[in-house]
Parts: C-alpha cells; sequence; structure tokens
C-alpha cells in the first residue's frame, strides 16, 4: 500500500453544477425535439420515437465500457488509484445505462415485432453484457483490500470488453430479427431524414453530457472513499 | 499479492492476451452457432419433422394474407418464403401490426402432418431505415385492409 499515491482532491468540482445544468437543459431539449419536432416514421407511426431514447442510451453504454476498459489497462500499467476510480464509476453508469436500454427496447419491440423478448442475437448478447458488468460490480465486492480489488477487477474489466463490438456486430449475422445499423451503416449515408438524424444527434449530445456529468459525480465520490482508505 | 508493477504489467499483458483469445474464437464461430431461425429451405434440408418446435422466418409472401379483419383470430393464414421455398402459415394469437406482405417476419411454432406450420407467436421484422411519411399516405401500422 505505501507505494500507492495518495488521492487528493475532486474531479471538476468547480464546474460540475454548470455540467449538469447543461446536461438537464440539452436532455429537455432533446426530448422536446424527439416528442414533437422530428416527424412520425412511416412504417412504425409514433412509437419509433423510442429510438431517441434507446439509441443513445447503447451508445453510451458501449462508451462506458470502452472507458472501464482503458482506465483497467489505465490501473495496471500505472497503478494510479485514479484509474480504478475512474473504472468502477463508468462501470457502474454502464450497468444503468444498459439496464435502461434493455427496458426501453423492450418497450419498442412489444408494439412493434409483437413480443417483448426474444432470444436473438443482439438481444442474447445485450443480456450477457449487463450479466457481465453486473458481475464486474459483484466482483469488486469479494474483496476489501484495495489493490487486491483493483486488479481482478481490472483484469475482468480487460476481458469482458470483448462484448461490446460482438455486441455491436450481432445484428449482421445471418438470420437475426433486431434492425441493422441506421447511422453507422456500410451502405453510407445514414437512413433516416435528416430531421431525424438532427434529433438523434442533439439526444446523444444530451446523453453524452448526462454520462460526463454522472463520471464527474462519481469519480469524485470514489477518490473521496480512497482518501478516507489512506487517512485512517 | 502483486505489489510491484512489473508484476501488474504481467498481468495487463495476460489480460489482453484471453481477451484477444476469446474475441477470436467467439468472432470466429457464434456468428455460425447461433441460429435464430431457419429459413424454409433450411427447414427443407433438415428434414424437420411434424410436431418439432422450431423458429422459421423468411418474407410475407405478397398476396398471401389474410384480411386485417382476422387479426387475432384462430387461424390467421399467411405463406413465409425464402424466395425458392414456400410455407402456408396458419397463426393462433395475436398478430403484430407490423406484419405486412414483403416484409419479414419470424414464427414460433411447428410442421403439422399435412405441411402447412402452425404458428403459436408471430414476430415481424422492421428494417433500419425511418422516414416521414409521404403526404396523404397512411402510415404502415395502421394500413386499412
Amino acid at each position: 500500500m505505501t507505494e500507492t499515491t495518495i488521492p487528493r482532491g475532486n474531479t471538476l468540482p468547480r464546474i460540475r453544477p454548470w455540467l449538469g445544468i447543461a446536461a438537464a437543459a440539452s436532455f429537455v431539449v432533446a426530448s422536446v425535439m424527439a416528442l414533437f419536432w422530428a416527424p412520425t416514421d412511416a412504417v412504425q407511426g409514433d412509437v419509433y420515437r423510442i429510438l431517441y431514447v434507446h439509441v443513445p442510451l447503447a451508445w453510451l453504454a458501449y462508451l462506458a465500457f470502452v472507458i472501464v476498459f482503458l482506465a483497467s489497462v489505465g490501473w495496471l500499467w500505472t497503478k494510479r488509484p485514479f484509474f480504478d476510480a475512474v473504472a468502477v464509476a463508468s462501470a457502474e453508469i454502464g450497468v444503468l445505462f444498459t439496464g435502461l436500454f434493455l427496458v426501453a427496447g423492450s418497450i419498442w419491440a412489444k408494439p412493434t415485432w409483437g413480443v417483448w423478448w426474444t432470444w436473438e442475437p443482439r438481444l442474447v448478447t445485450t443480456a450477457i453484457m449487463f450479466v457481465m458488468y453486473v458481475g464486474y460490480l459483484l466482483l469488486r465486492g469479494l474483496s476489501t483490500d484495495f489493490s487486491r480489488r483493483a486488479n481482478r477487477a481490472a483484469v475482468f474489466g480487460i476481458i469482458a470488453v470483448i462484448d461490446v463490438p460482438i455486441v455491436h456486430l450481432s445484428v449482421l449475422w445471418a438470420n437475426s430479427l433486431h434492425q441493422l445499423p441506421t447511422v453507422l451503416r456500410a451502405a453510407g449515408s445514414p437512413a433516416l431524414d435528416s430531421s431525424m438524424l438532427l434529433t438523434l444527434m442533439v439526444s446523444l449530445f444530451a446523453y453524452t453530457l448526462i454520462y460526463t456529468y454522472f463520471m464527474s459525480a462519481r469519480v469524485s465520490l470514489e477518490r473521496a472513499r480512497q482518501g478516507r482508505l489512506w487517512t485512517t | 499479492m502483486l505489489e510491484r508493477v512489473g508484476a501488474r504489467r504481467v498481468l495487463l499483458i495476460a489480460a489482453l492476451a484471453v481477451a484477444v483469445l476469446v474475441g477470436t474464437v467467439a468472432a470466429t464461430n457464434l456468428q455460425s452457432q447461433a441460429v435464430y431461425y431457419l429459413t424454409p429451405s433450411e427447414a427443407k434440408a433438415q428434414g424437420v419433422g411434424a410436431g418439432q418446435a422450431i423458429r422459421l422466418g423468411g418474407l410475407v409472401k405478397t398476396g398471401s394474407m389474410s384480411s386485417a379483419d382476422l387479426r387475432g383470430a384462430s387461424d390467421f393464414r399467411f405463406v413465409i418464403t425464402d424466395g425458392s421455398v414456400d410455407v402456408q402459415i396458419v397463426a393462433t394469437g395475436a398478430i403484430p401490426g407490423l406484419l405486412r406482405e414483403g416484409a419479414g417476419a419470424v414464427v414460433e411454432g411447428a410442421f403439422v402432418a399435412d405441411g402447412t406450420f402452425h404458428a403459436t407467436q408471430v414476430i415481424a421484422k422492421h428494417d433500419e431505415v425511418y422516414t416521414a411519411p409521404k403526404a396523404g399516405a397512411t402510415p404502415a401500422h395502421r394500413t386499412a385492409p
């Protein structure tokens, strides 16, 4: 423990309230655009508007787990506790977002596909991703020794990230149900109207701010816990 | 205890190696192992027997679907095709509003002795294209019969 640097200071404490205000404001703008400004869909009608919640949450969950991976590498490489704080913060938010986008997807699936859930590749790989990162958080509870816990979590955080590209690419497998990517599609330009794309991008911006705000608060909480660990 | 930075880096490299290994195995095997549904041709080739519970997927053949009035009735009929083999579906239970001729569908159930497929669950597939309805057009999800 003696080699470990003692954490000090908070993460972005001064600008955090402004980050929160910006996140809330952009969320309101994105919601109004998604509910009232974006046109209805020719095939699905209004129910497609769940896309403006489901898709940004899914992308941010991917990002959160990639950040768990990078922070895990950072911890094992440098032994700086800051990286462990980032990893746990991002994993918790990633699990939250994954849970939410699974629920949103389910609510979208019932009126369109006709089922709440089906054992389709995208859904199965996403469920595995959710369970793996819940497992990651449980694993962190198995040891009270800081370095041992951080090491185990980091190894798990590095291996688990493999499921992120698998989830993303699972829709390309033969004989699946979930629709293909709309924005990042192989065939070139996004397959939605420009006003829909703009709404999606504003939503993505809003959820990115929400993620950043949560990260800032959660990392600083973890740093405070780490500080208590070393001073008591 | 792995207190030295060097030992941790060994751990890091080991973890990355396992990740690459798992990723490679997953990328090469999952895709061919994970079969959500069979196409009519695949079901025929595999000799799926009567009463065997499977999922069958394909396109709803144009002109084959029962009138929309019968949605939810005990025998809603349509044909699922993959272009070469057609299967007559007799579906019970709720029919999704998005089920349309020419669009994708997956059905759960089993073949019966006469070669028709009795579906207990119909799942409609939709594509990744979103667009505003053209002026005067009725959205497909509430198209009248």
